[in-house]
């Protein structure tokens, strides 16, 4: 055992929560090293010194000064009012907090939720005789509405080239710098 | 009502204590409105927490303030306390932050106190020991001797000494209150005690 580790031992030592190797190894480094037990030694006087010290006394105005303080104090939070918080919050904030709440998720499904148009969806393809489509209506109903898709599958039919349909896309397209 | 409250209070205050209830208890009873309860914690922890302040100011004054502050904040934050940790461990963790806080706001006035004197200048008030001198004086001299031993030491030690050699807590409490690990305490409390040896090697 070397000073240092002596000196680290010293409390333990004092208030016996060494170990039995560990006390018999500082208790060998005490008897080789008389310096070192009585530093021990002034160290436990220090100690009863310590708790032997007269203990101080408030003056006998304290109570009177802390009844005034009580009194003048503006305090932040009626106790009243703490009784009935929610999660920690006054009415108030909590109020507040939920209007935050419910904005925040109805914003969220705003954004989350897909567009689905319920309209096309509900309507139901018909054959010429009146029958259900067998078709896929959602391929069908995007073909029938698109003019375009319907010229353009009509020119896929026809192999004469000359034939097909010139589109007049001047009223579509506008140029910036016209 | 507020009024109402504050004559219940003053006048529980006058009467001598007559409580068998716990700390925790107590607190629980304060927290559901009950006054005197309030009083008891006060009548029972203001001369603790004033021992365990005043070495930190060496003014009678200013650490009765802290004190006051402390109980002040009681009766404020009542309901902020949980049994999930002793009340004397919250108390002092109270009492302790407004130390710090007051100690920070001093350091910053760069005030002039005892323990920034030099060791040559802390002699001023040490009576000469004599064989026939008084028993009262040199109780007097030594506990003077000792407060000057502790006001030298550096915060973190003076806290963990006062608490642990004169306040007599354990080194759990010690370390909820000052909030660092217990074997910190431990060494921090071996190293204090040897740097107070060191002030006072010139005691027998």
């Amino acid at each position: 055992m070397n000073r240092y580790q002596f000196e680290d031992l010293i409390s333990e030592y004092i208030e016996n929560e060494l170990s039995l190797a560990k006390r018999k190894k500082f208790e060998a480094y005490l008897k080789a090293n008389p310096d070192s037990a009585k530093l021990v030694n002034a160290i436990k006087d220090n100690i009863d010194r310590l708790n032997q010290m007269e203990a101080l006394k408030t003056s006998e105005s304290f109570n009177e000064r802390l009844l005034e303080k009580i009194e003048n104090h503006n305090f932040t939070i009626d106790k009243d009012q703490v009784k009935n918080m929610i999660f920690g919050l006054t009415p108030g904030y909590a109020t507040l907090m939920m209007g935050f709440v419910v904005t925040f998720i109805f914003i969220s499904l705003q954004l989350l939720m897909p567009k689905v148009d319920n309209q096309k969806i509900k309507n139901v393809h018909l054959t010429d005789n009146g029958t259900p489509a067998i078709t896929n209506p959602s391929i069908n109903h995007g073909i029938d509405q698109d003019q375009d898709m319907v010229h353009a599958l009509d020119d896929s039919t026809k192999t004469d080239s000359t034939i097909r349909l010139k589109k007049d896309f001047s009223k579509k397209i506008q140029f910036v710098n016209d | 009502m507020k009024q109402n409250s504050y004559n219940s209070l003053a006048m529980s205050l006058d009467k001598k204590s007559t409580f068998l209830y716990t700390d925790e208890q107590l607190i629980g009873r304060f927290q559901a409105g009950d006054e005197r309860a309030y009083v008891e914690l006060v009548n029972r922890y203001k001369d603790r927490l004033f021992n365990f302040i005043f070495p930190f100011f060496g003014d009678v004054e200013q650490s009765e303030d802290v004190v006051q502050d402390t109980m002040l904040r009681l009766y404020e934050k009542k309901h902020y306390y949980k049994e999930i940790a002793k009340f004397s461990t919250w108390i002092y963790t109270i009492a302790r932050n407004l130390a710090n806080t007051e100690l920070r706001k001093r350091k910053r006035r760069k005030t002039t106190y005892l323990s920034q004197m030099s060791k040559e200048e802390r002699q001023y008030d040490i009576p000469a020991i004599q064989d026939d001198v008084d028993q009262d004086l040199q109780n007097e001299f030594m506990r003077n001797r000792i407060n000057q031993a502790i006001d030298a030491l550096p915060d973190h030690f003076k806290t963990v000494i006062i608490l642990r050699d004169i306040q007599e807590l354990s080194y759990d409490d010690i370390s909820n209150i000052v909030e660092v690990p217990l074997g910190t305490i431990k060494s921090r409390i071996n190293r204090a005690r040897l740097q107070l040896q060191a002030e006072l090697q010139d005691l027998k």
